[in-house]
Parts: C-alpha cells; sequence; structure tokens
C-alpha cells in the first residue's frame, strides 16, 4: 500500500483535532482533541520511519506517547481541580495530597 | 560490545544536578517532617541551583563538545544561556521561598473548611520546589537540544510544571485554576504543532538531528512542501510559547492569574529558554531557508511589538500592563532573531539576561504590595505609594525605567545592541518599529511612577509589607544587576561575544 | 501437501469442538430461570439504571485512572532496552536501575501521600 496515504490521514487526524480544539467548548473534548494531534504526529512519524526503513520515527513515536501520557495526568489535575471547585458538591471529596 | 552510548556526564552534570535535585525534593516531600519541609525544600532547591551553576562553570571554556550522543549541543550559547537561567531561577527561588504566595492545599476546593483547617494548621504544601526544578532542568535542557526528540522532550519538561505551578496562588484561587487551565490547554495545543512541525522535518531529512535537517537544507534535494510544513508548524509551537502575536492571547490571562513569583520566573526564564531553542533553531538549522521564515517573522515581529505596547496602554491592572509588555519585549527580541548575524545573537543574549533580571525583581516588588486579602495589583490603587514606601517605589520606578530602555538602566543597552544589529543585517523598517514602540511604551511605564508618586494619596488599606530577607535579597539584586549593566556593560558584553557562536 | 492445509484441518476442529459444545450444551443442560443470569455483568456491584452521584464518576477513580497511566506507560521504554538488552549491556542495566528509581521515588511519594489510599 502506498505509504503517502497514511501521511494524509495523519494529516486529516490533526485537523480534526486542531478544528476541534478551537470549536468545542468541554474542557475534557478540548483535551482529547490535543491528544489526537499527538497521535497523528505520531503516524507521521512512524510513516516516515517506514518509508525511509530507519528506526528513528519509531522510538520518537515511543516517547510521544510517554510524554502524551504525563500531560494527559497534568492536563486531567487540573481539569478536575476545577471542576471542584465550580461544582463543589457534586463530587465526592477525594483526597489525594492531604498531609 | 563497542557500540555502547557514550553520554559524558560531566557535560551534562548542570542538567542532571537539576534533576537529581527535583528527585531528592519529592523524596522530601514524602517522607520529612511537615513542619521543616519548607526551610528544607528552600535550602535544597538554592543549593541544588547554586552546585548546578558551579558545575557549569567547570565547563564554561567548552565551545564546541557534543554530549548523549549528539542530542545535546554544549557550545557558547548553550553555555550562556544555561548559565542565565540558572542565575534567575535561583533568584527567582527566593521570591518564590516566601510560601504565603502559594495555596496551603492545592486539592481543596476554594473558601472550604478544609481549605481553612491546612491553613490554620499551617500544613503548607511545598511541591512548588520541585516542580521548579524540574520546570528550570527542561529549560536547561531546551536551548542546548540538538535534535527533534530532545527538543520535544524538553519543551514539555519545562511546561508541565508550569502548567501546575500557575493554578497554586493562596488568594484568587478560582482565578489561578483558570490560568492554569487555559495555559495547558493553549500550551499543549502549541505543543502539538511543534510535533507535528518536528514529524515532517524528519520527513523531510529523514534525519533527526539538527545538523542532518541542516544538511537536508542545504543539499536542496529533498521535499521542500515537507520543509515548509515543518517549519511553519515548529515555528508555530515556538512562538506561541513566547507569546509572540498573533498566539500572545494567554499572555495576560497567565500572567494575572498566576502567583506572582510564578509570574516572574515564568516571564524571566521561560523566555530565555524559549529564544534560546528558536535562535539555535533558525540560525544552525534553517539559515540558509531564510527566505522561508524571515519574512513572516519580520512582520509578526513588528506585530508583536505594536500590539504589546499599544495594548498595555488601556492597562489597569499591574501585572496585565507588565504582561503586554512581555509581549513587546518578545518583540524586540525577534529583531535580535531575524537579524541573522552574530551581532544579533550576542544581543539577543544579552537582552534575555537583562530583561530576566528586571522582570524577577518587577514581579517581586508587586509581591510586597498587599492588603488584607492578597496582593494589590489595581493600578489606581496604588496612588501615592511613593510617599508610603520611598525606597521599594524608587526600585520600582528603576525596574520599569530598564524596561522602558531608558539610558543607565540595563534595558537601555540591550535595546540598543539589539537595534544595532538589525540595522547592521539592513532591516530598517523594524528598527524604526522598534524605536517608536519603545516609545508608546514608555508611555505606560511612566504613568505608573507618575501614579506612585504625583497622584493624591486616596487613603487606602493598602501596605508595603516588609519583605522577607530573601526576598529583598533577590529584589535588591536584581535592581544591581540591572544598574551594573546599564553602567558597565562591557565586561559582560565582551564575554558573550566570545562565546556567542553557534556550532553544528 | 500444502503447508496450510494443516492449520485448515485444525481450524476446522476449533471451530466444530465450538459448535458442538453449544449446541451439547443447549441440548442437554437444565434450563432454570434466575434473574441474574439475565442481569448485566458486573462484579459484586448491584447494576442500577444510574450511577451514584447523578452519574458522575467520583474523583477518585479519575485519579486512580492517572496513577495507572503514569506508571503504565514506563513500560515503554522497557521493551526496546529488553530487546537490544545484548548489545547495550552493563551501560543500559544501569541506566535502567536509574530509571526505575526514578520511577520508584514517584512511588513513594504517591504512597507516602495517601495517593493510594481509596477512602
Amino acid at each position: 500500500m502506498n505509504s503517502a496515504n497514511y501521511l494524509y490521514l495523519s494529516a486529516m487526524l490533526f485537523t480534526i483535532g486542531a478544528v476541534g480544539v478551537v470549536i468545542r467548548r468541554n474542557a475534557i473534548v478540548v483535551f482529547m482533541c490535543i491528544e489526537l494531534m499527538l497521535n497523528a504526529a505520531n503516524l507521521a512519524f512512524v510513516t516516515f520511519a517506514r518509508i525511509n526503513g530507519t528506526l528513528d520515527g519509531q522510538i520518537i513515536a515511543f516517547f510521544t506517547m510517554v510524554v502524551a501520557a504525563c500531560e494527559v495526568v497534568v492536563g486531567l489535575a487540573i481539569i478536575v481541580t476545577i471542576f471542584r471547585s465550580r461544582r463543589s458538591t457534586s463530587v465526592d471529596d477525594a483526597s489525594l495530597l492531604k498531609r | 560490545m563497542s557500540d555502547t552510548p557514550v553520554l559524558q556526564y560531566s557535560f551534562l552534570a548542570p542538567i542532571l544536578i537539576v534533576l537529581g535535585g527535583a528527585v531528592i525534593g519529592v523524596l522530601l516531600e514524602a517522607f520529612a517532617a511537615a513542619k521543616r519541609r519548607a526551610v528544607l525544600q528552600l535550602t535544597l532547591t538554592l543549593g541544588t541551583l547554586f552546585i548546578a551553576f558551579l558545575s557549569l562553570l567547570r565547563i564554561r571554556n567548552l565551545t564546541s563538545a557534543k554530549a548523549a550522543m549528539g542530542s545535546v549541543m554544549i557550545d557558547g550559547p548553550t553555555i550562556l544561556m544555561q548559565g542565565t537561567i540558572l542565575l534567575i531561577a535561583f533568584f527567582a527561588v527566593m521570591i518564590i521561598g516566601d510560601v504565603d504566595n502559594f495555596t496551603a492545599q492545592a486539592s481543596a476546593v476554594p473558601g472550604s473548611d478544609e481549605e481553612k483547617s491546612a491553613l490554620q494548621a499551617g500544613r503548607q504544601q511545598t511541591e512548588i520546589f520541585p516542580l521548579t526544578l524540574f520546570a528550570v532542568a527542561g529549560m536547561l535542557l531546551f536551548p542546548a537540544a540538538n535534535d527533534l526528540v530532545t527538543l520535544f522532550v524538553a519543551l514539555e519538561v519545562l511546561s508541565l510544571p508550569l502548567y501546575l505551578m500557575a493554578g497554586l496562588s493562596r488568594h484568587r484561587r478560582l482565578f489561578s485554576q483558570e490560568a492554569a487551565l487555559k495555559y495547558f490547554l493553549l500550551g499543549a495545543y502549541a505543543s502539538a504543532f511543534f510535533l507535528f512541525g518536528a514529524a515532517f522535518l524528519y520527513g523531510f531529512s529523514y534525519s533527526v538531528t539538527l545538523s542532518g535537517i541542516h544538511a537536508a537544507v542545504i543539499g536542496g534535494t529533498a521535499n521542500n512542501i515537507f520543509l515548509l510544513i515543518g517549519l511553519t508548524f515548529i515555528s508555530l509551537g515556538l512562538l506561541f510559547k513566547v507569546g509572540a502575536v498573533p498566539f500572545h492571547a494567554w499572555t495576560p490571562d497567565v500572567y494575572q492569574g498566576a502567583p506572582t513569583p510564578i509570574t516572574g520566573f515564568m516571564a524571566a526564564a521561560t523566555k530565555v529558554a524559549a529564544f534560546g531553542a528558536m535562535l539555535r533553531i533558525y540560525y544552525v538549522t534553517f539559515a540558509e531557508a531564510n527566505w522561508n521564515w524571515r519574512p513572516i517573522l519580520t512582520v509578526i515581529a513588528i506585530a508583536t511589538m505594536l500590539v504589546g505596547s499599544i495594548v498595555a496602554i488601556t492597562q489597569r491592572d499591574i501585572k496585565r500592563m507588565l504582561a503586554y509588555s512581555s509581549i513587546a519585549h518578545a518583540g524586540f527580541l525577534f529583531t535580535g532573531v531575524i537579524a541573522l548575524n552574530k551581532a544579533g545573537l550576542a544581543a539577543t543574549l544579552f537582552y534575555l539576561l537583562a530583561y530576566g533580571f528586571a522582570t524577577i525583581g518587577a514581579f517581586g516588588v508587586i509581591t510586597l504590595v498587599r492588603d488584607s486579602s492578597g496582593e494589590i495589583t489595581d493600578l489606581n490603587r496604588w496612588a501615592g505609594l511613593g510617599r508610603r514606601s520611598p525606597k521599594i517605589a524608587a526600585l520600582f520606578s528603576f525596574f520599569l525605567f530598564a524596561f522602558a530602555g531608558i539610558p543607565l538602566t540595563s534595558g537601555f543597552i540591550g535595546k540598543f545592541a539589539i537595534f544595532t544589529a538589525a540595522y547592521e543585517s539592513g532591516n530598517i523598517g523594524v528598527v524604526v518599529v522598534g524605536v517608536l514602540s519603545s516609545a508608546i511604551a514608555a508611555f505606560f511605564y511612566i504613568r505608573v511612577i507618575v501614579m506612585m508618586y504625583f497622584a493624591d494619596d486616596n487613603g487606602d488599606s493598602l501596605t508595603v509589607v516588609i519583605p522577607s530577607p530573601l526576598t529583598s535579597i533577590a529584589i535588591w539584586v536584581s535592581g544591581g544587576v540591572t544598574l551594573v549593566l546599564g553602567v558597565y556593560p562591557t565586561p559582560v558584553l565582551n564575554a558573550i561575544n566570545t562565546l556567542a557562536t553557534f556550532i553544528r | 501437501m500444502n503447508p496450510y492445509i494443516p492449520i485448515l484441518v485444525i481450524g476446522a476442529f476449533g471451530f466444530g469442538f465450538g459448535v458442538f459444545s453449544i449446541v451439547a450444551a443447549a441440548l442437554t443442560g437444565p434450563k432454570r430461570y434466575n434473574r441474574a443470569k439475565a442481569a448485566a455483568y458486573e462484579c459484586g456491584i448491584e447494576p442500577s439504571p444510574q450511577a451514584q452521584g447523578g452519574g458522575r464518576f467520583p474523583v477518585k477513580y479519575f485519579l486512580t485512572a492517572m496513577l495507572f497511566i503514569i506508571f503504565d506507560i514506563e513500560i515503554v521504554f522497557l521493551y526496546p532496552w529488553a530487546v537490544s538488552f545484548d548489545q547495550l549491556g552493563l551501560f543500559g542495566l544501569v541506566e535502567m536501575v536509574l530509571f526505575i528509581g526514578t520511577v520508584f521515588v514517584a512511588y513513594a511519594y504517591v504512597w507516602r501521600r495517601g495517593g493510594l489510599e481509596w477512602d
């Protein structure tokens, strides 16, 4: 199969993510769109690695995955905190970092 | 086996020491007694930064060395930028050390009983110190990064702690949390663009190293569409980080919402790191492709200077005003980037140092002006401050003079050097706009000074608190550096000139 | 003989065994009605039309999920190391110990700060 098609797919995913960030209003959904963009970049990396027959791009994909996971955690922490401040009654009191 | 990787730990020492200090900081959070935690953390953080600076001095004469298999480039500009970041971070931490600025418990709902009881019992969270160290480590790595992965990882390591730190203010917590959310969402958006750009640069050159990409740029046989996509997207990510127009929308909100010591740290140190990486990318990798990016960056530089200076005039909040001023300063720094000559590089490095210290000092002073509910950032309420606490007001005026670029301050030398470099590169238009917007900017800096000294004292409840010893050291040293760099800059300029050459 | 024929034969046997078991169970097994059998599968929790707390998950689920992700994703770095373990030798081992050590620091922090306590 033609590798260029993967690049088109990656560009499309990236665009969907980028547009989603701009037009959606829910923080979680915006955040998911950003993750989609990161994964689109990952797909591009892996495709280029495949076209060229080197492993660099695939290694970068690993790093991106880890970074994306860290971003998820930091982002969710911020979003959850905001959610609790705004609607303090509806979410029960989890107590990380209590001391 | 012969192909075991070689890391050259001594070259990486400053970064590794800061990371190590951060890890020890996390352990302290876990195991140290709650009462002594703040003191321990502060000592550890300052000590770590000091040792890192010493280890940087040991490698200061390296002008071309690659570490970590070519992923990290240690050359003159790297040493200068790492030194600047460590110095700025050291004094910023002194101000951060006044933990009254930070929420006692970040996970408690604002205004809840849980928060109040944590405050009363003196259970203060001190995670801010390891977070600062992690951010500093990312900043040290970012301008030294010599390949796409390292660039991206460093960008994230410096950004992620900052997102969290922006949300930790003790007063006006909802505001602060909102700032954190905004900063996070837009920052992550920008880094996604950066990564996508990096992917296409990899596709363009089939190399992850900056020198490999540079070779492909010179070779001219590779796919130029990929180069354009990659260059555009990677620039978008970087432009966002430095807060250039039209990607500046987050700056005022985040600067205003974040705890003031963090705003100072963020404004000063992030700029050094981001401009450092930007200089390396444009000077080392894309210098030969400058017809692609120079015209656009010129337009952005002009827009950034003008928007920053003009919008700042309408601001009624001191932190927002300084945020727009920092946007304008990003524009001035851009004139150094697009000069694309050695003078431009040296001038940008000097400007970053000068601006960094003035920023730390100015935000340090803002932390001191308070009433019972926290800091006062409304400009109208600063009226008459000059009569009530003349020393602090004089110091703040001096920082504002430095921002405005008035002679005898570091800001004047910085602006002079950077516009000279732009003039030498033949970019007269940028210089004209730069001088013009400096004049506009001077107006609103002077207005604050007039407000402090000549406006009627409105009998406000605002007080200038007695600074803690560390804070006063930090702001007075910043003032001293700003003065020395303005009166006798020759040694520093010479040192920068000898070191300011990028190595591929 | 085509080497794929044994595979096809195994596939056919597997399929046949599956069909046989189901049909045999349906024909010979006892059929007694029990409400629990018709319920959706939930381990030990009474399924209800709407989750407690107005259909929102409590924050502690998020915390656990976040902690899981952050520790789980580290495996990604172990995998390439395991593949090239022989070439990397002692250097790789030392680096990996350092890496795992840092992960343990994070774990110790979470544990001491009560991040692993459910209530």
